[in-house]
């Protein structure tokens, strides 16, 4: 049972990380009273993995461990969930240039939710599409709250939720095993597999939490050196 | 200079941050000893023409300085294999901040990989990576 | 959906530099530049009783290495711009003073995906460096971004 999750993770089969899902699952241990977790969603870019059994990992760590997709559209980034054979069928996960809207219909059809991530990072998030295309039909919530945004990403997400509606959550996308849940999202049910969570993300009943701790910022002790 | 042997190093373990003002000056030196003596990281105008802000940090500076805080925590760690991504653009005269952990060790080959980081006072990760390191043990 | 480009290029050899000897003053000017403190980088004497019984390079000296032509003459154009997206440096043994280094360049990968700035095609060339011994010293590799 999981209340708090991490939706937004690359594991080592992203070819932009090389972080073992044990090395997640040991750090979230380790940082049990600063990151609460109970379960991880790994969204490998461009690819769903249809072959990892993770469930003597979930016994271990005591973990709820899900697996969905991050894929690549003219409208930025989207998160997969609830990916089945069908949606494998019907799209190419690998292609960078997937029609985000055929894909949110389609996920849709066949059982799933795509949902947009990091929405306030250029190019590759939904705003800056908003701003030259007309909305995106059937979103049903963004990830307003991203681990590894820069200043201002995350900020910009409010109003594109206040206009639209759209439900919030959040993700690390720790590409390092060191940033696993520094942001996760916290659903008011609890969610114990994929189909829980479709329809969990589908309905609301969650949020974004933080649970980053900035470090005090130093002040170099010299130049250069 | 501290020597820590492979037994006293444990999974979640801080390497002791390194905070510094990357000047221009220092960037300049590295360019120039690295033999990448090139406008967009010497000159502020020869990089606007490059369409970059100003002058950048070569990547591999970035690395460098990664590198750096691995043998800063620990002078007997022997670096095997080390990577980053360059995320952003690393813009000079400003503090940036390098930040790493001990995340996994390895008792057969006894090395320890760190991950390994470069961000502002915002907290920007402008470069991300991880490294392994070669460990000496007591016994040998 | 795979990026179509003549994959035969892959591996092919299209650079092999033979470096000058190593200067001692070489790796000493590195490591300063880098602000490094490790004496096994920084200060001869102390090198000496150390693990490598001598002065070695900083780790990642290899990167500075320049060959003679960076890219293959038919280096496939994707966009019109190019950016350092990262390296990935395995090493195998020190860079000590004296030695003659070599270096061969090949292209690794290629490869398409999108990022901060649009659609990026991501071309990986490696660097492999041997020394006199012919003994393996690193593996460079250089992932160039284009847009």
């Amino acid at each position: 049972m999981a209340r708090v999750i991490d939706l937004h993770l690359h594991s080592e089969a992203s070819d932009d990380s090389r972080a073992p899902v044990e090395a997640y699952l040991k750090w979230l241990a380790r940082k049990r009273d600063e990151r609460p977790l109970d379960g991880i969603v790994l969204t490998e870019h461009r690819q769903f993995d249809t072959q990892s059994d993770y469930r003597a990992l979930e016994d271990k760590y005591g973990m709820l461990i899900l697996k969905a997709s991050e894929v690549e559209t003219e409208y930025g980034h989207v998160l997969v969930y609830g990916v089945n054979d069908a949606m494998l069928q019907r799209f190419d996960f690998s292609n960078v240039r997937l029609r985000a809207q055929e894909l949110i219909d389609e996920v849709a059809r066949m059982g799933g939710v795509a949902m947009p991530c990091h929405p306030g990072r250029p190019t590759i998030g939904l705003i800056e599409h908003y701003e030259n295309r007309p909305p995106l039909e059937g979103v049903v919530g963004v990830e307003a709250l991203n681990g590894g945004s820069k200043k201002g990403e995350n900020e910009r997400v409010a109003e594109l939720i206040d206009t639209y509606g759209y439900h919030a959550f959040g993700g690390s996308d720790a590409h390092l095993v060191s940033f696993v849940g520094i942001c996760a999202t916290e659903f008011e049910k609890d969610i114990t597999n994929t189909e829980e969570l479709v329809e969990a993300l589908r309905a609301g009943g969650y949020r974004p939490v933080d649970f980053r701790v900035r470090r005090a910022p130093a002040q170099p002790a010299s130049s250069g050196t | 200079m501290k020597t820590l042997y492979f037994e006293e190093v444990e999974e979640g373990d801080e390497l002791p941050p390194i905070d510094l003002l990357l000047t221009k000056d220092f960037v300049r030196k590295y360019a120039k000893t690295a033999g990448m003596d090139f406008p967009r990281f010497t000159d502020d105008e020869g990089a606007r023409q490059e369409g970059l802000p100003g002058m950048i940090a070569p990547g591999v500076l970035s690395m460098g300085l990664l590198a750096r805080l691995i043998g800063e925590w620990n002078q007997a760690a022997q670096i095997t294999r080390i990577g980053t991504t360059f995320r952003s653009p690393v813009l000079p005269d400003c503090a940036i901040h390098l930040l790493g952990f001990v995340t996994q060790k390895d008792t057969e080959r006894h090395t320890a990989e760190c991950d390994i980081w470069m961000e502002n006072d915002d907290g920007e990760r402008w470069v991300i990576g991880t490294a392994t390191v070669l460990l000496p043990t007591r016994n040998s | 959906m795979a990026l179509e480009f003549d994959r035969s290029i892959l591996g092919q050899v299209f650079d092999e530099t033979d470096f000058p000897p190593v200067e001692k003053t070489d790796l000493l000017q590195f490591a300063d530049a880098l602000g490094e403190t490790n004496p096994l980088y920084t200060d001869e004497d102390a090198a000496m009783h150390g693990p490598y019984g001598g002065l070695v390079a900083a780790p990642t000296y290899v990167t500075r290495l320049r060959p003679k032509k960076m890219t293959p003459e038919h280096m496939p154009r994707f966009g019109k711009v190019g950016f350092d997206g990262g390296r990935d440096v395995e090493i195998f043994a020190p860079v000590r003073p004296g030695d003659r280094l070599k270096m061969v360049s090949t292209i690794h990968d290629i490869y398409e995906k999108t990022g901060r700035s649009g659609s990026m095609y991501f071309i990986v060339l490696r660097n492999e460096i041997t020394n006199q011994d012919g003994q393996k010293v690193a593996i460079v590799d250089h992932r160039i971004m284009q847009r």
